[in-house]
């Protein structure tokens, strides 16, 4: 009887591997595919594979020195001063320079910038100058909103594709697939892979299929499906609660009563997002924060409480409201519950796709980009319009610093997700960046040539 | 009956002493935390009866909950504010959190229907490891420590050399620190791939070294033996790199191989040739066989170890090395069969390990219990006496490269 038990573990025995790990390959193409628009802002996947910003977040979620060397500012933080890094080339051999940042950084923020101007001092250091502190922009200026794009060629003209300083070049798209080439001149080093591919706008199911069949090795996993991935014994590689979903409520029109939309704070039901749609991935929140980086998000009630909804709005009656959607899939079917929530509390609310124009609700997945969290809790003010610095030095200002965002009800926190991606046998140290990002420049393949 | 009366007795005294001193230890590092959460507490609520909870959110063990609820109820009381039961109209709720950075207590302080929240925060205490103590054991010592990466250092006279992807940075002893003297920029012409590699070997004379990065060798030569009199110079190259020192030590650049700059490897080529074709490979280490002589141990890019023996040029596989890193280097620590193969672990754990391994034949046999470092292990290499080995680790909790010095201590 236990003649085959035996066999089957000398077996299994024989089958391990008798390698040592070794340091990782260089060459090979990757095959990522994904269900997004790939260029979305501010994480959309080759963004950080082709541009640079001018600080960057590290895997531990700690800032660090990018296409800027050093930084300092005045004793007030009403000034930076930024170094760039010498002999940092764009993709189309023209130097990175403080013009070529400032024109970058000029056309990514128009308005509601944390700076008031830009300015540069020779070709090497850029200077922000704003009325108001800035303490927190060194952190925001990794962000994937403020990567480094060459906005003009050398001779004036527009770049005829998306060119940065990234240790990944565009080379092209065709049939849905957009081809990426290893920078040889990358600051950081050449990555180890030589191409990425990254098929664009596939169903998650058939991203999942090609992950079997060996087409792809790196494939979306959407929170509400990482079981059915377990399930499936997929390879997932997934992050802590890097992303807010969150109802944005604009604070003009027909919700610029802070009292209707303190309403529709309260008449949301996270359970019910979390448990059915989101199929209990994550950890419904009420807090801007999540709890790894703040400690205290359980200070903020997740509950749902429809008779304070109605008390509080009491005889107030408000128009219909819009509500759109950034996302696919579970995302689209929690706008409909959000909505069917707010109809229960007295508001007639139209689910609308493709708007053009900001609507009155939108819902949101938006990914904590860094480990520090009065930085982050300024980029998610900044998203709803305030302009107000964050600076706590202490949990406590924090927590009064949230606390006061909060009460605006301009941004209504709902869920922490996680994200997380599945990869193939053949791909090696695959990580994820604190907002949930792959780490690709650093993935490499088994095998490679 | 008496004896084992007293050996009882005995036992309870020791173990009551032991939770009581374990108890007092435990105290100690929370008393600070709870006078000040009391104190805080004390200034929203000021002297009453208030009904209390505790609730550990924290990574804070379960025993030692009760000792922090009994110093906050004594710290509360002290300010005049007892514990009540449930007919009390206020409530303190505190939660024992963290976050990512640091413990915090936060409570909430209710009256009627105001509810106020106050918190203290601590530093989170970080895990200490304890190293078992059986047959050899290896001991590691910080040499150094820097926010840049680091390919390798050279102990000289009086000066420390760092070799950085792209500059020499030359550091004297200043107290019991290093300070650095000067930067030499290497100046590459060709781009460096995403995980340099270099070494420097001192010659005989410990006041020059020969240095090798990828497409790039320079030269360094120190006539004054000060710190700030040390000569660079750095050439394009393709030669081969010094791969073993030789197991003596004594015998520098006794072989080398050709390394392919673009892939980060070593393509097999011997100078002088072996007389066998040895596949690419990452990393080497000579050690000396029992019969006499010494082999090349080498860690190919398919992840197989191999051992060629110099005298019969035979490559054959070895064994028992599943659980190696990609970095090796010899010890000639004296314990056991004399010399060691130190390896990094192979990434599978949390943090990366150092362990000594023998070859007798050719299976690698563990020589010693793990030794855990603070980081990734990114290179290594043996010292010019072999008898210590340097480990350049990359600590990402504390952002930086540390460069330790290994030893083996015999038991």
């Amino acid at each position: 009887m236990l003649r085959p038990f035996a066999i089957s573990c000398l077996a299994t025995l024989l089958a391990l591997p008798l390698c040592a790990r070794t340091r990782p390959h260089y060459g090979g193409t990757l095959h990522v595919e994904i269900e997004g628009d790939p260029w979305q802002r501010p994480d959309g996947l080759p963004r950080r594979l082709v541009f640079d910003g001018l600080t960057a977040i590290d895997a531990n979620g700690a800032l660090r020195p990018a296409l800027a060397v050093e930084w300092d500012s005045d004793s007030t933080a009403h000034r930076w001063q930024f170094q760039l890094r010498p002999a940092v080339h764009f993709h189309d051999g023209s130097p990175l320079t403080a013009q070529a940042v400032i024109a970058s950084l000029n056309a990514a923020c128009s308005a509601n910038c944390p700076w008031t101007a830009i300015r540069a001092i020779g070709s090497s250091y850029v200077v922000f100058t704003s009325d108001s502190p800035m303490p927190n922009l060194p952190t925001l200026l990794a962000g994937g909103d403020y990567l480094i794009v060459l906005t003009a060629t050398p001779d004036g003209g527009t770049p005829s594709s998306a060119v940065g300083t990234g240790p990944f070049q565009l080379t092209g798209f065709q049939n849905g697939v957009l081809m990426l080439a290893a920078n040889q001149n990358s600051w950081q080093g050449r990555p180890f892979l030589d191409a990425v591919e990254i098929r664009v706008h596939r169903a998650i199911h058939d991203q999942w299929l090609d992950l079997g069949v060996g087409r792809a090795d790196v494939v979306e996993v959407p929170a509400e499906m990482l079981r059915q991935a377990q399930q499936q014994r997929l390879q997932v590689i997934s992050s802590p609660h890097t992303e807010l979903v969150a109802l944005q409520l604009i604070e003009t029109g027909p919700l610029q009563d802070p009292a209707l939309r303190a309403s529709i704070s309260l008449a949301l039901d996270r359970a019910s997002l979390y448990n059915v749609i989101f199929q209990k991935q994550g950890e419904l929140t009420a807090s801007a924060l999540p709890q790894n980086l703040s400690g205290y998000s359980f200070l903020f009630s997740s509950d749902r409480d429809l008779n304070k909804a109605h008390e509080i709005r009491g005889g107030l009656a408000a128009p219909p409201l819009k509500l759109s959607v950034e996302g696919d899939g579970a995302m689209q079917l929690a706008a409909q519950r959000i909505a069917l929530n707010l109809r229960e509390a007295g508001f007639n609310v139209q689910v609308v796709t493709g708007a053009t124009q900001p609507t009155d609700l939108t819902l949101r997945a938006i990914p904590f980009e860094s480990a520090d969290p009065a930085a982050e809790l300024e980029r998610l003010s900044r998203l709803g319009g305030h302009t107000q610095p964050v600076s706590a030095p202490t949990p406590q200002g924090l927590f009064k610093s949230e606390r006061d965002f909060l009460s605006l009800h301009t941004l209504v926190p709902l869920l922490d997700l996680p994200r997380a991606y599945a990869i193939g046998a053949r791909v090696r140290d695959f990580e994820l960046l604190p907002g949930g990002a792959p780490d690709l420049p650093d993935a490499s393949l088994e095998g490679a040539p | 009956m008496g004896l084992m009366r007293l050996l009882t007795a005995g036992l309870v005294s020791a173990l009551m002493m032991a939770v009581l001193l374990q108890d007092a230890s435990a105290a100690s590092q929370w008393d600070e935390p709870a006078a000040a959460l009391a104190g805080q507490i004390a200034d929203i609520l000021g002297p009453g009866q208030v009904r209390f909870t505790l609730r550990n959110a924290s990574s804070i063990g379960n025993d030692d909950v009760p000792v922090i609820r009994r110093l906050l109820e004594q710290d509360l009381k002290s300010h005049g504010i007892t514990v009540a039961g449930s007919e009390s109209a206020n409530a303190i709720r505190i939660t024992l959190s963290e976050n990512v950075r640091e413990r915090l207590w936060v409570a909430e302080v209710v009256e009627g229907t105001e509810t106020q929240v106050t918190m203290v925060h601590l530093d989170l205490a970080g895990a200490q490891s304890a190293q078992q103590a059986s047959g050899m054991v290896l001991r590691s010592q910080q040499l150094f420590s820097t926010r840049e990466p680091i390919l390798s250092v050279l102990v000289a006279p009086g000066a420390l050399i760092v070799l950085e992807p792209e500059q020499f940075v030359i550091y004297d002893h200043s107290g019991k620190t290093w300070r650095e003297q000067r930067r030499v920029l290497i100046g590459q012409k060709r781009p460096l791939p995403r995980d340099p590699r270099g070494i420097i070997i001192p010659n005989n004379d410990l006041i020059s070294f020969q240095a090798w990065l990828a497409g790039t060798e320079c030269t360094g030569n120190d006539t004054a033996q000060d710190a700030g009199s040390w000569s660079i110079h750095c050439q394009e190259s393709d030669d081969p790199w010094p791969i073993a020192a030789g197991a003596d030590g004594n015998t520098p650049a006794r072989i080398s191989a050709f390394y392919n700059g673009a892939r980060d490897y070593f393509t097999g080529v011997l100078a002088p040739n072996a007389g066998v074709d040895l596949p690419a490979f990452y990393t080497s280490a000579v050690i000396p066989r029992p019969a006499g002589g010494g082999a090349i141990l080498v860690n190919g890019i398919d992840g197989k170890m191999q051992l060629l023996d110099t005298a019969s040029s035979r490559a054959q596989p070895v064994a028992g090395t599943r659980d190696w890193g990609s970095d090796f280097a010899a010890l000639n620590s004296g314990c056991g069969a004399g010399t060691q193969v130190i390896a990094s672990g192979s990434g599978e754990a949390a943090t990366d390990s150092l362990r000594a391994y023998e070859i007798p034949a050719l299976e690698a046999v563990p020589a010693s219990p793990p030794l855990a470092v603070n980081g990734a292990v990114t290179a290594m290499w043996p010292a010019p006496d072999n008898k210590s080995v340097f480990a350049v680790v990359r600590n990402t909790a504390a952002h930086a490269y540390e460069v330790d010095r290994v030893t083996a201590v015999c038991n």
